[in-house]
């Protein structure tokens, strides 16, 4: 993620592909209907036949179609020796689209108006919450109530219990000076952090303020993932803009996130303002000092004594993480280091969960039957805490431990190391950090 | 334009959401990995044995296409639907049906891919031997298909020397089974026929294949030279030495860096040509071939030999070679790449003489050789939107494949004849050789359904 092209470059991009079929072994879209128009092969010659003239973008319904079911998960540009780019192919194509047709419905709702507007956000947040709570559920689905909330109606199953406080609801009980600073970290509570796991960002910083940080967590806006994977680069650059001017202010030494969708597009706003006279500089400062926090805390290092926690954990790689990033090795590292905890990996670890963003809601279909293979993955395990840095993947994963009836806990690795951290000190002070219910 | 009728009939057969007719789903089957493009009338999606039976005798009532396709691998337009008709997708035929370790065999259907096989074969301390570089993706069917190749073809040969027993969907929906095992025990070796037939001769279902016990040692060496010429020497020295390794591939410089910029190995970039051998067997026998190995190449001006010592290594090494054709696309967007053979002695003279064809029309030839096979790949990089780029290639490839003639070789040892080098099937062959092969295709496929315009061209079969 991260940059826009220029024709000329995407066409270059695309006419790398010789079409050799290696992304048919990783693709998961592919793996699971073994039809080859869900395959990056097919979805690059798409794009290379529409810069041929032959078709048009947003002309065609089913080649629309078929670029929007790409997950943007980069399983095949890892593998791809010609080194084809076919997840930015695909949201450029999803840019070209919408500049033609205009935003598809979805985008224009919840991204342009819900999350580029964090107060819009948190009502639409507490009204779900509402709706879960209050045992409406079955009446609402059956009035349509939620369709008034568009095709997030059909997300409705996928979404998790929302917390009773958003992040920003519970940090004055959360955030406190420490006692000797080493590091001015600002964390990046991005919306999926911060409305509907706050518990994951409450963690975050608790493991963050334990370990010498001094954490500053100032309002920001969407990091403008959703709305890149959309093709909606302008609205991505304003989001990015605002964000750096806020972080900025803080003067941080790190910036991190639990996100793994939002430290990895934080580090490409470099790539994405490159260009911008302004904030080209300014984007290449900000970006430099994104951190993962899981590649914070290993790189800093972390107080060791930790309370052993009983139980068997798998770990599921985020794409943004793991491709996106790089990063595989530093959250296995982390649970590894919990006393007790006994790490099992999993088959196809690093496979796409299925939930990528809004995926789940648009391609409910497709996206099932990739979280079914991940879930069988995991029962083939037998563990009990299914762990994983970020909300976005959580979300789907307890979906799916729902759908399968299994009794295993999604956890991100903060939140366990969280637990064995603060048991590890003195008895009670779990009770005084938490501000979950 | 399929009839509706045969629309109709093929849902039935398959069911709705096996078959692909909208323009756009058929572009994802109208190429393989060859520069051709043709977009077919309809895909099918297929499950199972029957549900193909049916289309073929629906194919045949009707006079339609028909081209089988795996993982759409090959480099020579065996599935390109020149032709028009349907397109049979195996790719959901995948199921490993029987590993039988006494027997040394395994029973699969065609659409599991080469990979999937080694994996579930190595569990019970066994391999498939051919290992074409595409092995992750391209299918049993497909290898069968293409008589296809690999990396250890040196020691251990083709598909064919590796095929028992196959079942067959002929072109008229009967189903057969030729071979070992089967129902019909034919005196004449007409599961061979099927090997290498590109798709012309029936449908293939299921496949028996021969079990190869791994080896206890495996040793893993790159030499890097300084000149294609030496590296080239090289080989025909090792193989004179009577030892058999494994095997023995060339890659050359613009190979090398292509492939190095893909995976940054730290492979030698400054080397003009680099070897990779690889020997198994027992432990000591494999340690003293190594010394050989290293020894000749050391006396044939090597400035560099280097061991795996690790497992990863080794991967690194193979992974390196199996990149070639692919990190290729990051120098041109396209290529030609060639499958001629010369006899093994010959192979330093016909490196040397693509190196000067290259130069002789100013384009860039990158070589990967199975060069203990006397197999090359020169790889001849084009820019598609250069038409007068294009023709010089298409004159440089013409004047390999003659040269490789000359020298007694053949035009193709594994990626097959297709589309790309019909052509040049006269030059190869007499015409009562190809008059003799038409018969052959002509008593399996009356009708010419089955991958029309492959191997032999239409005109032809017309005539
Ligand atoms: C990067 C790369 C590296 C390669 N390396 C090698 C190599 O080292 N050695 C080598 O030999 N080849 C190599 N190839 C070529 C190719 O992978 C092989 O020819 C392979 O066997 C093709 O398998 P496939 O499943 O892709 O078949 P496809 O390309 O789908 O089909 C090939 C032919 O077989 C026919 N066919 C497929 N399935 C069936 C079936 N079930 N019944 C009847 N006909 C069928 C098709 O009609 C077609 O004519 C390479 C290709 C690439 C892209
Ligand atoms: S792996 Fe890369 S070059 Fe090969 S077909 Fe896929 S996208 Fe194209
Ligand atoms: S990004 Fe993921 S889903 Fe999209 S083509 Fe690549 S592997 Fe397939």
């Amino acid at each position: 993620m991260g940059k826009e092209y220029s024709l000329q470059e995407l066409e270059k991009r695309i006419l790398r592909c010789n079409r050799c079929g290696t992304c048919q072994d990783v693709c998961p879209t592919y793996r699971i209907t073994g039809n080859e128009n869900d395959v990056a092969r097919s979805r690059v010659r798409l794009a290379r036949l529409v810069l041929e003239g032959k078709y048009q973008w947003g002309e065609e319904e089913q080649l629309t179609a078929n670029l929007n079911a790409c997950l943007l998960c980069k399983a095949c540009v890892a593998v791809c020796p010609a080194n084809v780019p076919t997840d930015e192919i695909v949201m450029e194509a999803r840019k070209y689209t919408q500049q033609r047709k205009g935003l598809p419905p979805f985008n224009r709702i919840a991204y342009r108006g819900v999350f580029s507007h964090n107060k819009r956000l948190a009502l639409l947040t507490r009204v779900i919450r509402m709706y879960q709570k209050s045992g409406m559920n079955r009446v609402v689905q059956r009035s349509g109530f939620l369709k008034l909330l568009k095709d997030w109606g059909k997300a409705e199953d996928l979404l998790p219990p929302m917390p009773a406080q958003s992040l920003g609801q519970m940090l004055p009980d959360l955030l406190r000076p420490p006692a000797s600073t080493t590091l001015r970290v600002v964390f990046f509570a991005g919306c999926a952090i911060n409305f509907f796991y706050s518990r994951i960002g409450a963690a975050s910083i608790r493991v963050l303020q334990a370990n010498a940080c001094q954490v500053a967590v100032p309002e920001v806006g969407c990091c403008g993932g959703p709305h890149q994977s959309g093709g909606d680069f302008s609205e991505a650059m304003r989001l990015a803009k605002g964000n750096i001017d806020r972080v900025l202010a803080q003067r941080p030494d790190v910036i991190v996130s639990d996100c793994a969708t939002c430290s990895s597009v934080l580090k490409e706003y470099a790539a994405l303002l490159g260009n911008d006279a302004e904030y080209g500089p300014r984007s290449a400062e900000f970006s430099a000092k994104v951190r993962d926090i899981n590649e914070l805390i290993v790189e800093k290092g972390w107080l060791r004594d930790l309370a052993p926690l009983a139980g068997r954990v798998s770990y599921h790689d985020p794409c943004h993480l793991a491709r996106g990033q790089g990063i595989t090795a530093a959250p296995r590292t982390i649970l590894r280091s919990i006393p007790g905890l006994e790490m099992v990996e999993m088959r196809e670890a690093d496979m796409c969960c299925g939930g990528a963003g809004s995926y789940g809601a648009l391609h409910p279909d497709m996206s099932r039957r990739i979280l079914d293979r991940k879930m069988g993955n995991f029962k083939g395990t037998g563990a009990t805490i299914l762990a994983t840095s970020c909300p976005s993947c959580a979300m789907q994963l307890e979906y799916g431990i729902r759908r399968h009836g299994l009794t295993a806990s999604v956890m991100h690795p903060m939140e366990l190391l969280a637990l064995s951290c603060e048991k590890g000190r003195a008895p009670g002070a779990a009770a005084q950090t938490s501000g979950e219910r | 334009m399929l009839s509706p009728h045969v629309q109709r009939e093929l849902t039935r057969i398959f069911g709705e959401d096996d078959v692909l007719t909208s323009p756009i789903s058929c572009e994802a089957y109208a190429y393989d990995s060859s520069p051709f493009f043709a977009q077919p009338e309809a895909v099918v999606l297929a499950d199972s044995t029957e549900e193909i039976g049916q289309l073929m005798e629906l194919a045949t009532r009707h006079g339609i296409v028909v081209i089988a396709r795996g993982a759409g691998t090959n480099l020579s337009g065996g599935c390109v639907p020149t032709h028009g008709g349907i397109v049979v997708a195996m790719s959901r035929m995948d199921r490993i049906l029987e590993i039988d370790p006494v027997n040394e065999t395994a029973w699969v259907e065609p659409g599991v891919t080469n990979m999937a096989l080694q994996e579930a074969v190595a569990a019970h301390g066994y391999m498939f031997a051919p290992d074409p570089a595409s092995l992750k993706v391209a299918t049993i069917g497909g290898n069968v298909a293409e008589c296809a190749g690999g990396m250890r073809g040196v020691k251990f040969g083709v598909t064919r020397d590796h095929l028992l027993a196959l079942e067959v969907v002929m072109s008229d929906g009967e189903v057969v089974m030729l071979g070992e095992g089967g129902k019909y025990l034919p005196g004449i070796d007409v599961t061979g026929l099927f090997c290498g037939s590109e798709g012309t001769f029936g449908i293939i279902t299921k496949i028996k294949v021969k079990l190869t016990p791994l080896a206890e040692a495996v040793r893993t060496m790159m030499a890097v030279f300084d000149s294609l010429d030496k590296a080239g020497d090289t080989v025909s020295a090792i193989i004179a030495k009577g030892i058999i390794p494994t095997t023995l591939e060339i890659m050359d410089q613009v190979l090398v860096r292509a492939v190095d910029d893909f995976l940054q190995l730290g492979l030698p970039r400054e080397a003009e040509a680099i070897l990779l051998i690889e020997v198994d067997g027992f432990a000591v026998e494999v340690d003293r071939q190594c010394e050989t190995i290293v020894a000749i190449c050391t006396r044939l001006g090597a400035t560099r030999v280097s061991r795996a010592n690790s497992e990863e290594e080794r991967k690194n090494l193979w992974l390196a070679r199996r990149s070639g054709n692919g990190a290729l696309g990051r120098i041109k967007a396209a290529y030609m790449v060639q499958d001629v053979t010369v006899p093994r002695y010959k192979l330093p003279g016909m490196l040397r003489l693509v190196a000067d064809i290259a130069s002789k029309y100013g384009i860039v030839i990158a070589q990967m050789a199975h060069a203990g096979d006397g197999n090359l790949h020169p790889h001849l990089l084009y820019d598609p939107y250069d038409p007068d780029e294009k023709q010089r290639v298409e004159e440089a490839a013409k004047e390999i494949f003659h040269a490789a003639l000359e020298e007694g070789g053949t035009l193709t040892g594994e990626h097959g004849i297709g589309i790309e080098k019909l052509d040049y099937m006269p030059w190869a062959f007499s015409q009562d050789d190809l008059e003799f092969m038409l018969l052959v295709k002509r008593a399996l496929d009356p009708q010419m359904l089955l991958n029309r315009g492959k191997v032999l061209s239409f005109a032809m079969e017309e005539s």
